[in-house]
């Protein structure tokens, strides 16, 4: 029914089987939009945060998923600037998680601000005293940015490209798709830097607050380089796993290596830096607020096995995965390894948000407890629903793997071979 | 942050941050234009078929872009920057030089049971053409694209006084689920199709002065090493669409209608790789 719009020589699901596989993540969707709904009707009522506890699931999600979208621009940096021609195999999928990710994060936003009517107002009355103004903005031009290199996957469709007017804008949008890559770049750097910046700069929050470099606070830097350390090895991973739900090979081994091998080289340049920024604010930034860090790691559930777990297990020892050839070479290490690398960013954006909000910073104040709403995990679940239907209808219906067709006769070959190989043996 | 707004200063950390986001948005919209613009130049200039073919051609594999002289042996490995039109590359035209393609001894050459004639040139999409005494010049399938079609379900050739240029469409042919198009091998203005049952398909009046120029077909000593070559990737594709062996039997030749052999395969997906359309 719809074989006209599926790229030639690529093998996809019936049109039956890809409606089974779409429903219940439209249903997610559909939930999630009534609870979305929910809290842009009613208000932020609807949540369970309040006035000391303003920052919750949402905005750890945003973190998370801005980190794990870094991927996009990272790897458009590598392969346009850098001209890491390897990464062709994989830059499609990680434009699709970009946007999927980025749109997300400002939908959620977007919820969590409220006032749907006055969203233009951060725009035109920005806070000039604001980071989150930065965050804004940044935000916005490269979600535009990564609508724009979407628009060469789309419109290379097979059945668009036949139109003359499309298939010219195609071809000329991305000879210059270098200069997007470019101000993705830039952009991707910069509000990188400013989320993170955003927790540094919180005088009143000594668990987050940080000294730095001029106006920027240390964990300005550590946001950039654990978002470009994480990025490839979140690409990694979803290349992996649509290589298993699809049971098809997309890229050469050598392509997941290499992202493994630039994921653990940053990795390890993050938890260097990290440490280095762990002690400095153990040792002198938070007693010099009257904070002991130790005071800190008292309540539980946050000891200091978190800190731990996040420098080391998901730090440390992802990255020396990463960096060893031969533990590379193996897939299940390889996987393991970046998966680790994802969950430990996504421990960081939670420390930030959830523990240095939870922690009492006055005598008077306690221990703060937070559990997201159901309308709070609606709308979370509904970017994770939104994502999952963007990417598989990109994956039905665009170029996204451009090696998958020649992977597939390689492995046709492989399997032809191989008995004839062990033929002689008997 | 934007000057007109309370709370707003000409001072260095604002003007940067305006000069920045102002800056971006003006380099994204330049690009927007930029190849807006270059896009209608590209319509008005009737450009469409040679970028579709250029990024047909990008798409193509590594493996199927390498540089004629490869099949001949002059370079272990090489891909065309041309997007095979040697009529402008100086490479080619530096080696021809220095080793002139050997003229024919017979007046056809019999390959793997297939006939390639010697007295026309071959383009790597599975066309020919030959200069007639009228000076015109006809325009057929090979023998290989012949069997790889076989009795074509339906073919649509352009209309009598239609412009075709090199490695632009010259024709679509159907066969099962294929519609693949067909590269033509030279510029021109067809003046005649073919009847159903011919051996060609189009009659060509040469662009310009009337001087054909065929450096970027394949002709005599070079037809032989790219069609083995042709075989091999057939034997590729058929074993990925088809599940075929990989490698035939010796001696075996290509049956008269390969489509019919092979009832199960994605015949759009052969043919999209044999006729260079990904």
């Amino acid at each position: 029914m719809d074989k006209d719009f599926i790229t030639r020589g690529v093998r996809r699901c019936s049109p039956n089987r890809f409606f089974l596989w779409m429903t219940p993540w439209v249903a997610l969707l559909a939930f999630g939009l009534y609870s979305a709904g929910l809290c842009l009707v009613k208000g932020l009522n609807q949540t369970n945060m309040d006035n000391r506890f303003a920052f919750g699931l949402w905005i750890f999600l945003d973190l998370t998923v801005i980190a794990l979208g870094a991927g996009a621009f990272f790897t458009g940096f590598l392969l346009y600037i850098l001209k890491l021609d390897e990464l062709k195999s994989v830059i499609n999928s990680a434009v699709v998680i970009g946007l999927v990710c980025y749109s997300g994060a400002v939908c959620v936003l977007a919820v969590d601000v409220g006032q749907p009517l006055r969203a233009w107002f951060t725009f035109w009355y920005p806070n000039v005293h604001s980071m989150l103004t930065e965050v804004t903005f940044c935000i916005s031009c490269y979600l535009t940015v990564l609508a724009i290199e979407y628009l060469p996957i789309v419109l290379k469709n097979r059945k668009l490209r036949q139109v003359p007017s499309f298939l010219v804008f195609e071809f000329e949008l991305h000879k210059l798709i270098y200069v997007l890559a470019g101000v993705g770049t830039f952009l991707s750097f910069f509000h990188q830097g400013s989320l993170g910046g955003l927790y540094g700069v919180l005088r009143g929050r000594p668990f987050a607050f940080r000294e730095g470099l001029a106006v920027w606070p240390s964990t300005f830097f550590l946001f950039i380089i654990s978002a470009a350390a994480v990025g490839p090895s979140f690409i990694l991973l979803t290349t992996w796993m649509v290589e298993k739900i699809t049971k098809k090979r997309l890229v050469r081994p050598g392509v997941l290596e290499l992202l493994g091998r630039i994921s653990g080289l940053l990795l390890a340049v993050y938890v260097l830096a990290k440490s280095v920024d762990t002690l400095i604010w153990i040792n002198r930034t938070s007693p010099e607020v009257g904070f002991p860090a130790w005071q800190y790691y008292s309540w539980n559930p946050f000891g200091t096995w978190i800190l731990f777990s996040e420098i080391a297990i998901f730090g440390l020892a992802p990255a020396l995965i990463l960096l060893t050839p031969t533990l590379r070479r193996r897939r299940g290490w390889l996987v393991s390894a970046a998966a680790m690398a994802c969950l430990g960013v996504a421990l960081n954006r939670f420390v930030m948000t959830v523990q240095t909000l939870a922690l009492p910073t006055l005598s008077f104040d306690k221990f703060l407890w937070y559990t997201p709403s159901w309308q709070e995990s609606g709308t979370f679940l509904a970017v994770v629903a939104y994502g999952v239907l963007v990417y598989s209808f990109s994956f039905r219906y665009f170029q996204l793997f451009p090696d998958e067709r020649m992977l597939k006769a390689e492995v046709k070959k492989e399997e032809v071979e191989e008995p004839l190989e062990t033929a002689g043996r008997y | 942050m934007l000057p007109w707004i309370y709370g707003f200063h000409w001072n260095a950390g604002h003007i940067i941050f305006l000069g920045a986001f102002y800056t971006v948005l003006t380099v994204v919209a330049t690009t927007l234009i930029v190849a807006a613009r270059r896009s209608r130049r590209a319509l008005v200039e009737h450009r469409v078929e040679d970028i579709g073919w250029h990024s047909d051609f990008h798409d193509l594999p590594p493996q199927d872009r390498v540089c004629r002289h490869v099949l001949t042996g002059e370079f272990q490995s090489r891909e065309c920057p041309n997007a095979f039109d040697c009529r402008h590359c100086a490479m080619h035209a530096k080696l021809i030089a220095m080793h002139p393609v050997e003229e024919p001894d017979a007046a056809e050459e019999e390959i793997l049971g297939m006939t390639f004639p010697l007295d026309r040139f071959y383009h790597r999409g599975h066309t020919w053409a030959r200069v007639e005494m009228d000076g015109t010049v006809t325009v057929g399938l090979d023998d290989l694209g012949q069997r790889l079609l076989g009795v074509a379900d339906a073919v649509d050739l352009p209309q009598p006084g239609t412009q075709v240029s090199v490695n632009g469409t010259a024709f679509r042919v159907h066969k099962r689920d294929a519609n693949v198009r067909v590269l033509s091998p030279v510029d021109g203005e067809v003046v005649e199709t073919a009847r159903p049952g011919s051996d060609w398909y189009l009659r060509v009046k040469p662009a310009g002065r009337g001087e054909m120029d065929f450096r970027h077909l394949l002709r005599g000593a070079e037809v032989w090493p790219w069609l083995m070559r042709e075989m091999e990737r057939l034997q590729v594709t058929l074993s990925a669409e088809a599940g075929a062996a990989a490698t035939l039997a010796d001696g075996g030749v290509p049956v008269e209608d390969i489509a019919a052999a092979y009832p199960e395969a994605n015949w759009d997906a052969v043919c999209g790789e044999m006729f260079l359309e990904p």
